[in-house]
């Protein structure tokens, strides 16, 4: 089938272009869905520094390059939004907003984020016409004019400074204490001793007030209760981000209250063959190295899984002969030895059997399929259907046979 | 296909002089919500060819454009029908809200 896949990549930021890269090298037929830009929040950034290997980069251009080396690998790539997912099925299904269908065998939910909105009045209304997102897009907008900036992170810090080159001032409205930033050291040590800089302590913004244009903020002291009118011509909120997980909300995902994916260390989500990577997925550090290493082991998760798929499916479930499945652990002498007596066992009674192996520790999946809780397990399989099984040492081979 | 680019020149008489019923997107290089948009329309184009135009105003090359509308921000789409400004539409707009749009216009 044209439209089917081995991976399919939800995202093209550093997350889902590192799956990709990772993906296509293991030769695996990969499809990155992206629905804006190829690259993601990384094409907000001006400046990287701290990607290893490049000394200074635009966001844009880190992008390229990652995307140029998927291509390198045969990656393939198309533009639309994801707006409905089934992944109840063995081959999992994307569908895009335009209608377009897509089938996997894994799946790598890389979409990222996207800024969180304060939803205070004024807001909505007066986006794009003085309320505004990305300082790169529109700080030019506000030449000469005075400006309010809403938070105190590395954006909300580094996009002011970066808005002051246009505009007359800007005044950055804090939740914290004085002198309380959240953003880096060296970040905030410059912003506070810039001329054109003014904070706003302890304070959140209310409302943005304006019939046409943005006219003003009005902003309410935490601590004081009271609440007071600055007047501007732009306001830019970096309140921060949200997962853009919202599609999924009934994909049978496991989400926290936020929309963040929690994944076990090879970033599987509750379901298997379904992968979480950056900014979608609960985590400590989220910057465009901490994606990149979350794609690739998403990937070769994505990849082992899918060779044990492929492998189970002509092995076991198309198999002409019955299959004994021993579940086993490496580890574990005994469970070790037990292959021996199957096989002498299945000679002995001249039975035909096919006897595979199955280790607990790669092959997870499999285990959680057939709710194998005690090592060594036998399955019996007939096309697909297990018709007996014994569990432990204890039992008797002959029972099984 | 690509949009068409509007200049300061040609502006006048694309949007006044023929007072085709279009839409002008005021877009920049490095806006990623532009990005964005613009394919948006660049796949609506065809659907509407000969009954609405599709046109793009880079606002780093005509600053003087973006001056005359006061804007403050792109992406923003600007509607225009016998060559009257019927309003604009700000930020990340989806494929429908700008359909509705059009539709409203060519009623």
């Amino acid at each position: 089938m044209a439209n089917s896949y081995d991976l399919i990549i939800i995202g093209g930021g550093p997350g889902g272009l590192s799956a990709a890269i990772y993906g296509g090298r293991a030769k695996l037929k990969t499809l990155v869905i992206n629905k804006g830009a190829i690259g993601g929040l990384v094409n907000t950034t001006r400046e990287i520094v701290n990607y290893p290997g490049y000394g200074q980069i635009s966001g844009p251009d880190l992008m390229k390059d990652f995307k140029k080396h998927a291509e390198t690998f045969g990656v393939e790539f198309i533009k639309g939004e994801v707006t409905q997912t089934d992944f109840s099925q063995a081959e999992k299904k994307v569908v895009t907003k335009k209608g377009q269908e897509f089938l996997a065998k894994a799946v790598i939910v890389a979409c990222g984020s996207e800024p969180r909105l304060l939803n205070i009045p004024g807001e909505k209304r007066l986006r794009g016409m003085g309320v505004a997102y990305c300082a790169t897009c529109d700080a030019e907008f506000f030449e000469g004019e005075d400006v309010v900036v809403v938070g105190s992170g590395d954006q909300a810090i580094e996009e002011g400074m970066f808005i002051t080159k246009f505009a007359r001032k800007v005044t950055v409205v804090v939740l914290h204490d004085e002198g309380i930033l959240d953003c880096n050291k060296v970040s905030a040590e410059r912003a506070l001793n810039h001329e054109k800089m003014e904070f706003i302590w302890n304070s959140t913004i209310e409302e943005v007030v304006g019939k046409e244009n943005v006219e003003g903020v009005k902003i309410k002291n935490l601590k004081t209760g009271s609440t007071s009118e600055l007047s501007c011509q732009g306001v830019f909120f970096f309140v921060g981000m949200v997962p853009s997980t919202g599609y999924l909300k009934d994909s049978g995902i496991e989400m926290d209250k936020r929309g963040y994916i929690p994944v076990n260390e090879l970033m599987e989500t509750n379901l298997e063959g379904v992968y979480a990577v950056g900014d979608n997925r609960v985590k400590y550090l989220r910057q465009v190295i901490s994606a990149a290493g979350d794609g690739a082991t998403a990937a070769v998760a994505a990849e082992r899984y899918i060779e044990e798929v492929n492998d189970f499916n002509s092995n076991v479930l198309q198999s002409d002969k019955k299959v004994l499945l021993l579940f086993f652990n490496a580890q574990d002498n005994e469970s070790l030895k037990y292959r021996t007596a199957l096989e002498e066992l299945n000679e002995k009674l001249g039975t035909d059997y096919k006897i595979l192996s199955v280790d607990m520790a790669t092959k997870k999946n499999l285990a959680e399929k057939y709710a194998i809780k005690t090592i060594p397990s036998v399955v019996v399989l007939d096309k697909g259907t297990e018709i007996n099984r014994l569990e432990g040492l204890e039992e008797s081979l002959e029972r099984l046979i | 296909m690509s949009l068409k680019q509007l200049r300061t020149a040609g502006f006048e008489e694309v949007i006044y002089d023929n007072g085709e019923p279009c839409l002008v997107i005021f877009s920049r290089k490095d806006c990623h919500v532009c990005k964005e948009v613009v394919p948006v329309l660049e796949e609506l184009q065809p659907k509407y060819e000969n009954k609405f135009g599709f046109y793009y105003v880079d606002v780093e090359e005509d600053k003087a454009l973006f001056q005359r509308f006061s804007l403050k921000g792109v992406p923003q789409l600007l509607f225009f029908k016998d060559g009257e400004y019927l309003g604009k539409q700000a930020g990340k707009v989806e494929e429908d809200q700008v359909e509705e749009r059009i539709a409203d216009i060519l009623e």
